[in-house]
């Protein structure tokens, strides 16, 4: 059997189609029949049902006023008779409404930036953070990682979940991890090479940004120690994944997730179905429906995908609404994984953007605009990545009354108005101020956000 | 004795000053200086025209950002040595300008934060300051001028 470890040789196995050299974490899980995903699924299903109608009274009320009782469900399918949960539920109880224990039993909070300011806040208990350190260990694997691995961390850590998640994960497999945490390239550069890093976790975009940062210093990434880049907080599409794999020379995957059921881990992608990425099916019960009726699609159709933690005991959501688009299929997988594979996720049913990893909606910019004297409601957002990074440059346009003879205080106006942009949603923009009248009114359905990306 | 000055808020494309520009001729209005720079995206265009009350409201009819601004008005004589000699006396009394720009012939305009200040200043210097009424009556001069066919 090939080492591994050493550079090239996972892409080389898959190539080959040598998948049973390439590790697999739990295949007691990720190998097993339809029939046995199927059986604990719908044994932790009731016990998580059971869980969150005892403990958390928001779910209770809903729930007595559909009329529907734990001991309703009894197959998969009656998952159907839960209430659906979407951001909105998380938000008006927050911080604390939805947890289902209580604090003392909470180990760490996170927090995703929300649509109005509040944050969406999220709580694991010692449970909770196993199960996510099992997802991160098998996605980390279908990469190629092991324990032998050392982790360069250039995900911010803080409130987000990527950071945190994918560290105790990746440590929890033996990795060792450098906690280098997110920005100030070159010493990224520098720490790879000091500290022989052979795995780096970043967005796509950083990660882009490190290789092109590199070769302008003049390393020779093909001689490098990075054998991996495990990506993850916004969506990466194959053209920027090849060329970051040939450029830098490493295999790249990315993972699926979101903070409202876990964060990153509910699904990841192996070598075999690049487009495809395997469901942590024993921990999350998955549903595809039509996103305005709610009803499911047929089998394999694209629709909105649902998700239900299993076994998730600090915060139970019950059918969360993502938002996210995709198809879901259960057909067996070439690298020998049987857990039922989504595509990765392209557009949302809704008009949230991924700007560097933090969520941002556009209804935010509106809010905060309605609070600035002197600028009308009207806005327009322009998303690319032209430098390899995303910029986000927001139109706002100036009322007549606000307008002063000086360039000074013009400026100054508008970088406040960025401040209080960037307080709100978690992630720095642009300011463009633009003349009275020169944003585009459209009748109907105003289009808010232009997005040059790919 | 100031001029009164028409500044518009201008996004930086084609065709955004030539529209401020055609709203003048539209509405008689000329212009006498202007002043633009390369702020970035957007910018401030400053104008000094005949008729700044006419100017002001063609353009907020228009919708645009626009603001009237007094500043001083100088004639200076055209010899060498006349613009360093005023920017001297400002130095000499610690008047900051914010900015200045040369209008037709040898009239500047100049921008101050204290205008009364600046304009005792320049009592006791020979230099002729100009009044939006002068200024008015230097167009209408240019006009009867050009009629008589001279």
């Amino acid at each position: 059997m090939a080492d591994m470890t050493v550079k090239g040789a996972a892409l080389k196995a898959a190539a080959e189609g040598r998948f049973d050299e390439l590790p697999i974490h739990n295949p007691s899980i990720e190998c097993a029949s339809r029939e046995r995903i199927e059986a604990i699924q719908l044994a932790r299903l009731i016990d998580q049902v059971e869980w969150t109608y005892n403990r958390v009274a928001w779910y209770r009320d809903k729930m007595d006023a559909m009329g529907v009782k734990p001991s309703d469900i009894k197959t998969l399918a009656d998952v159907r008779k839960l209430p659906f949960t979407d951001k909105n539920a998380l938000r008006e109880t927050f911080p604390y409404g939805l947890f289902a224990e209580s604090l003392d039993d909470i180990v760490e909070l996170h927090a995703s930036s929300g649509t109005t300011g509040k944050p969406i806040v999220v709580g694991y208990d010692r449970g909770d953070m196993d199960l996510w350190a099992d997802c991160i260990m098998r996605l980390v694997q279908m990469a190629g990682v092991v324990p032998s691995d050392r982790v360069q961390m250039a995900f911010g850590y803080g409130m987000f979940t990527g950071g945190f998640g994918l560290h105790y994960g990746l440590q929890r497999l033996g990795c060792m991890m450098i906690p280098a945490g997110s920005g100030n390239t070159e010493r990224q550069i520098q720490m790879i090479q000091d500290y022989g890093s052979t795995v780096l976790v970043a967005t796509p975009s950083y990660a882009m940004h490190v290789c092109e940062v590199g070769e302008k210093m003049g390393v020779d990434w093909e001689k490098s120690t990075l054998r991996i880049g495990l990506f993850g907080g916004e969506p990466c599409t194959p053209a920027l994944k090849a060329e970051i794999e040939s450029r830098m020379h490493i295999v790249c995957t990315d993972n699926y997730g979101l903070t409202e059921v876990m964060g990153p881990g509910v699904s990841g992608e192996c070598l075999a179905s690049r487009d495809m990425q395997h469901i942590a099916e024993d921990h999350f019960l998955w549903e595809v429906v039509d996103p305005k009726t709610g009803e499911p699609v047929p089998d394999g159709e694209e629709g909105e995908l649902v998700l239900t933690p299993l076994g998730k005991h600090a915060i139970p959501v019950l059918r969360y609404r993502t938002h996210d688009l995709t198809r879901v299929v259960k057909e067996k997988c070439a690298c020998g994984r049987t857990t039922a594979r989504m595509q990765k996720v392209r557009s949302r049913c809704d008009d949230m953007l991924i700007i560097r990893g933090t969520n941002v909606f556009p209804s935010q910019v509106e809010d905060v605009l309605s609070t600035i004297e002197g600028v009308t409601p009207h806005y327009r957002i322009v998303v690319d990545n032209e430098t390899g990074l995303d910029r986000m440059v927001v139109h706002v346009e100036l009322k007549p009354e606000a307008f002063s003879d000086s360039f000074e205080e013009m400026d100054a106006f508008r970088r406040m108005i960025e401040e209080k942009l960037k307080s709100v949603m978690l992630v720095a923009s642009k300011v463009k101020l633009v003349e009275p009248g020169g944003i585009e009114r459209s009748i109907g359905k105003t289009k808010h956000v232009q997005d040059l990306r790919i | 004795m100031s001029i009164s000055q028409i500044g518009v808020f201008v996004e930086n494309h084609p065709g955004h000053v030539a529209r401020v520009l055609d709203a003048f001729v539209e509405a008689e209005v000329q212009v006498r200086g202007y002043c633009m720079s390369d702020t970035g995206d957007y910018g401030i265009v400053r104008f000094v025209v005949d008729n700044p009350e006419k100017a002001k409201q063609v353009l907020a009819d228009m919708g645009c950002a626009v603001v009237a601004k007094e500043v001083l008005c100088l004639r200076l004589p055209d010899r060498p040595g006349e613009l360093a000699r005023i920017m001297g006396v400002f130095a000499k009394l610690n008047i900051n300008v914010e900015y200045s720009y040369s209008l037709v012939s040898t009239y500047i305009a100049i921008s101050v934060k204290d205008l009364a200040a600046a304009e005792e200043a320049l009592k006791k210097e020979t230099v002729e300051l100009i009044d939006q009424a002068q200024l008015t009556a230097l167009v209408d001069l240019d006009r009867s001028n050009a009629q008589e066919g001279r």
